[in-house]
């Protein structure tokens, strides 16, 4: 259903607050076809926000969106679909090394996304955003 | 493991408290819209405008979360209380707004989907603490209700179901115009569960200007006046009352019905059914797709009826 929306009903995600219901709905029929994919998404959420200068805002097309200090880590749909920005040397590695695929839009960019199904896709995508988060305090190190 | 008794209390709060402003929220803005539009829409019946279904309900989710969200509940969670709250809104409609069984069943999923979005909406953002966000969101939210309060509610819509018989046109018109009970077993969900279904038709004449009588299953009884009398060609008809019932007072008028034959030249006969009816609830896209299902299957019942009675099969 994700993919469907995504391909045909593009345009819909401009009109508030639609992206929004359609994450809601996402969420519930999570509630029916995988319980346990909501628990894994707060603790996700509780996780992250555990770590030095992070916070959470709602995604502006849905879903909720990691910061660090105001700045986007990647973003998590309703159905567990994680997106994360990385540079575009560190996705190719990710994508050999992890199983992570393109971003299911932007293939030609840094952005990669990983489908949270079970307790440990639950916990590479932990360590996915680490590493997301470590790339930008290194950054602000720099 | 029991919830603390302060847990237990916020989410009673959050129940309680978006269901009492969704009630008066849509009493006022049902009493405005008919002040406004009562007498032009429906005769004052009562009319349901964008608000009560989408931005009410948004609205009792984000009051939900309000009190919810200092308690770091899980989403599951959050979604079950959210449906608890959307089934008391259902019920305190029943009672205090006098709707109809099917009318609930009918706006039950939008009510809950809002709900939902509202209270996880209100999860995140009230995460950040920060007031005049909070209370920014809560003008605009009532903003729009009140817009929507004084903005024109016009929504007339047509059904159009087409048919082939397998019978000369002359044997179909008098089945058109009047026909006798349907026999046929319910097959439309609706119609099982109570949703009352045609029966029966009559006229007090053969001309344009006289009187026709369609009869629903429960014995409602919509009153109609043949506009157009063309034998073997065009029979339309105007709907001129229609039964005062909870399901469909303040909620629906159906304007007009029509049915259109054509000879096929091969002794077959199409017969094409059209319906205008004029919507007062909105989100119209939402009802629209209820109202098309449940005219279709009105359609589609009496010409399935027709069909059989001029192939001589009843």
């Amino acid at each position: 259903m994700f993919n469907f929306v995504v391909k045909y009903a593009a345009p819909l995600k401009h009109i508030p607050p639609l992206p929004h219901v359609f994450d809601a709905l996402l969420k519930i029929c999570a509630l029916f076809t995988n319980k346990n994919l909501l628990d894994y998404l707060d603790d996700l959420e509780r996780e992250v926000l555990l770590w030095k200068g992070t916070s959470v805002e709602l995604h502006k097309y849905g879903g909720t969106q990691f910061n660090y200090r105001g700045k986007e880590l990647g973003h998590i749909h309703g159905n567990g679909l994680l997106d994360l920005l990385f540079s575009r040397k560190a996705k190719a590695e990710l994508i050999k090394n992890y199983g992570v695929k393109e971003h299911h839009i932007f293939k030609d960019s840094g952005w990669i996304s990983f489908q949270i199904k079970t307790e440990a896709d639950k916990n590479l995508a932990i360590e996915l955003l680490k590493m997301s988060h470590r790339a930008k305090c290194e950054t602000e190190v720099i | 493991m029991k919830p603390p008794p302060i847990t237990k209390s916020k989410i009673l709060d959050g129940i309680l408290i978006s269901n009492i402003i969704s009630l008066i929220v849509v009493g006022l803005t049902k009493f405005s819209v008919d002040g406004l539009e009562g007498d032009r829409l429906g005769g004052g019946s009562g009319i349901f405008i964008f608000s009560s279904f989408i931005i009410v309900p948004l609205l009792m989710g984000f009051v939900c979360a309000w009190y919810w969200h200092s308690l770091e509940m899980k989403t599951s969670r959050y979604i079950g209380w959210s449906a608890v709250s959307s089934l008391i809104a259902v019920l305190a409609s029943f009672i205090f707004l006098k709707e109809g069984f099917i009318c609930l069943i009918i706006v039950s999923p939008l009510i809950f989907g809002f709900v939902v979005t509202g209270a996880l909406v209100g999860r995140i953002i009230l995460r950040r603490k920060n007031d005049t966000l909070n209370v920014s969101l809560f003008g605009v939210l009532l903003l729009v209700i009140v817009a929507d309060t004084f903005s024109g509610h016009e929504n007339v819509s047509m059904v159009s179901d087409t048919m082939i018989v397998n019978a000369p046109i002359e044997k179909v018109w008098p089945h058109v115009v009047e026909y006798k009970p349907i026999e046929l077993k319910e097959d439309y969900w609706l119609f099982k569960i109570g949703m009352p279904s045609p029966i029966q038709s009559t006229v007090d004449g053969h001309e344009a200007g006289a009187g026709r009588k369609c009869i629903f299953s429960n014995g409602y009884v919509f009153d109609e006046t043949m506009t157009v009398y063309k034998p073997n060609e065009e029979l339309t008809f105007d709907i001129i009352s229609q039964p005062h019932d909870p399901e469909i007072m303040g909620h629906i008028d159906i304007l007009r019905g029509q049915f259109i034959l054509k000879d096929n030249g091969d002794g077959t006969t199409t017969v094409i059914g059209n319906s205008w009816y004029k919507l007062y609830v909105f989100p119209g896209w939402y009802f629209n797709v209820w109202s098309e299902s449940i005219t279709r299957n009105v359609h589609l019942r009496v010409m399935d009826h027709i069909k059989l009675l001029s192939e001589g099969n009843v």
